[in-house]
């Protein structure tokens, strides 16, 4: 039963890339839900060299009717074959300023640094001068495939990121759900690209004539393509029928346009979390 | 940064410390009720043929060598318990209930075999009478087959090779014999295995009856004890 019970907690990651959790058959009316906190450790912004500490609000909500909330992320599931999951999806891109990365919406990913970085840090901060990217809800959907019961392959299409509303990014991966590694410990295991048009980029990694002026930083036009790859390992622990630890660590390389991006500061980051949940 | 540091460190102590103190509470073995369920529902919602095979929920000892018999699974609820008596295979009638849903209701294991796990199990339906025509079997074995592919898309190529009948350890004297058309017989062989492949456990008495050539009607297979279980083998 490792594909069914193969939890797809989101962890609410301004990183993450939409997350889909496996399909959840269950009574009509009835509902599957985790609400949880902890503490995350993760880039300032993708290809900053600084990390900051958060406090990590955890969500993931399932409906009998196929939607679902996860992270900063909204679907339905469509399919009633066990072996496809598709349907529209929603995500919340949290807006990003010269502090880095931030959110807010509902106190759902509040940003609430609790580790202040000494102001040395932002000395050389590349973000300092660039406009502000917005807060831009998504749109698009997802199509993942099993190819045995714990392995799927992935995909999802969002577009409107960027305050030109004109970004678009193609995630895809492979994960290995749920390795039973012991009583009530599962892991689980991703991989994945994420490629991008290059108004994506451009909104993210692009740097035009009047961000050059007030930040210094060269002017930058990147085209799309492959923006990143990324693994990541999941480890949940169910420490009784409502609670539950669940701890990740992610891995992404930004690469090509967006790699060589001037506001990229380190093209590699890691996002370490661990959150309690209980399941309601 | 020492008073930071000082916050981490207590919110990780303090996320300890409510591991710790969850897992104590419940440091008797359980599985979520919701994820059983969401196991076993799979079959309940497939739609295709399934009028010869079904479904079991099957307790999985994670450590080797634990027996089964006599354990009894508790369904325990905020308000009700129900009680589920586990076959020698392990296996119970899962019960899809709104109630245990909505209550994120436990199973809990009474008896110490340690921590387990829980697995759909989908089996042949039984003839009191012992007697299964060759064509039935074949039937039967292609349903099983069949809801397999819907659930798992690995076992496209896999085709229904025979069956295998599985009987308690002490029922007595077992016996399956094949009864041909032109009125010859003979006795299948005994051995003893685990009931599913890949399982570990103790012997099982078995005897496996392989399918050969075109189904016949005609042929049947005959057995002397009503075994627990008769599965389906695929090739």
């Amino acid at each position: 039963m490792n594909k069914f019970s193969a939890l797809v907690l989101a962890v609410l990651s301004s990183s993450a890339a939409a997350q889909t959790p496996a399909t959840n058959p269950m009574p009509d009316g009835s509902r599957d839900m985790y609400v949880g906190l902890g503490l995350a450790s993760a880039a300032r912004y993708e290809g900053a060299e600084h990390s900051e500490r958060k406090l990590l609000p955890v969500l993931q909500v399932q409906w009998s009717n196929g939607v679902f909330i996860s992270g900063m992320s909204a679907g339905m599931h469509l399919s009633h074959d066990p072996r496809f999951e598709y349907g529209p999806l929603l995500e919340l891109q949290p807006r990003r300023d010269e502090s880095g990365n931030s959110g807010g919406i509902d106190g759902i990913e509040a940003r609430a640094s609790i580790v202040a970085l000494p102001l040395a840090a932002f000395s050389q901060n590349r973000l300092s001068g660039v406009a502000p990217v917005s807060t831009r809800l998504l749109g698009g959907g997802f199509l993942n495939y099993y190819l045995a019961p714990d392995w799927r392959l992935t995909g999802s299409l969002l577009y409107g990121a960027g305050n030109d509303r004109d970004g678009a990014r193609l995630d895809l991966g492979l994960q290995r759900l749920a390795m039973q590694v012991g009583a009530h410990h599962r892991i689980s295991v991703a991989a994945g690209l994420s490629f991008v048009n290059a108004g994506y980029n451009k909104a993210f990694f692009g740097v035009d004539r009047n961000d050059s002026l007030l930040s210094g930083n060269p002017v930058y036009r990147p085209g799309g393509g492959l923006k990143d790859g990324h693994l990541g390992v999941r480890w949940n622990w169910d420490l009784a029928p409502s609670w539950m630890l669940t701890s990740n660590l992610r891995v992404r390389r930004l690469a090509d346009d967006a790699r060589r991006s001037p506001l990229v500061e380190r093209p590699t980051n890691v996002t370490v979390s661990a959150a309690i949940a209980y399941r309601f | 940064m020492t008073m930071a540091r000082h916050l981490i460190a207590s919110c990780l102590l303090l996320l300890g410390a409510c591991a710790g103190v969850a897992a104590d509470v419940y440091a008797a073995d359980w599985v979520s009720y919701r994820d059983a369920y969401r196991a076993m529902v799979v079959f309940e919602k497939y739609g295709g043929p399934k009028t010869h095979i079904q479904n079991h929920l099957q307790v999985v000892p994670l450590e080797k060598g634990a027996a089964l018999d006599g354990l009894q699974l508790t369904l325990a609820g905020k308000a009700n318990q129900l009680r589920l008596a586990l076959d020698p295979l392990g296996r119970t009638v899962f019960p899809l209930l709104k109630a245990a849903y909505d209550d994120n209701a436990t199973l809990l294991l009474e008896g110490k075999i340690g921590a387990f796990t829980v697995r759909p199990r989908v089996s042949l339906t039984l003839k009191a009478d012992g007697i299964y025509d060759d064509a039935e079997l074949r039937a039967a074995c292609e349903q099983a087959l069949g809801f397999a592919r819907y659930a798992d898309a690995s076992l496209r190529a896999r085709q229904c090779g025979g069956v295998r009948f599985v009987f308690a350890r002490r029922a007595g004297e077992t016996a399956v014999r094949l009864h041909r058309a032109d009125g010859t017989e003979q006795a299948l062989p005994l051995a003893s295995g685990a009931a599913f492949a890949g399982e570990i456990g103790e012997g099982f008495p078995t005897v496996v009856y392989r399918f050969a050539g075109a189904a016949t009607g005609r042929t049947q297979v005959i057995s002397a004890n009503l075994p627990l279980a008769i599965l389906p083998l695929f090739d």
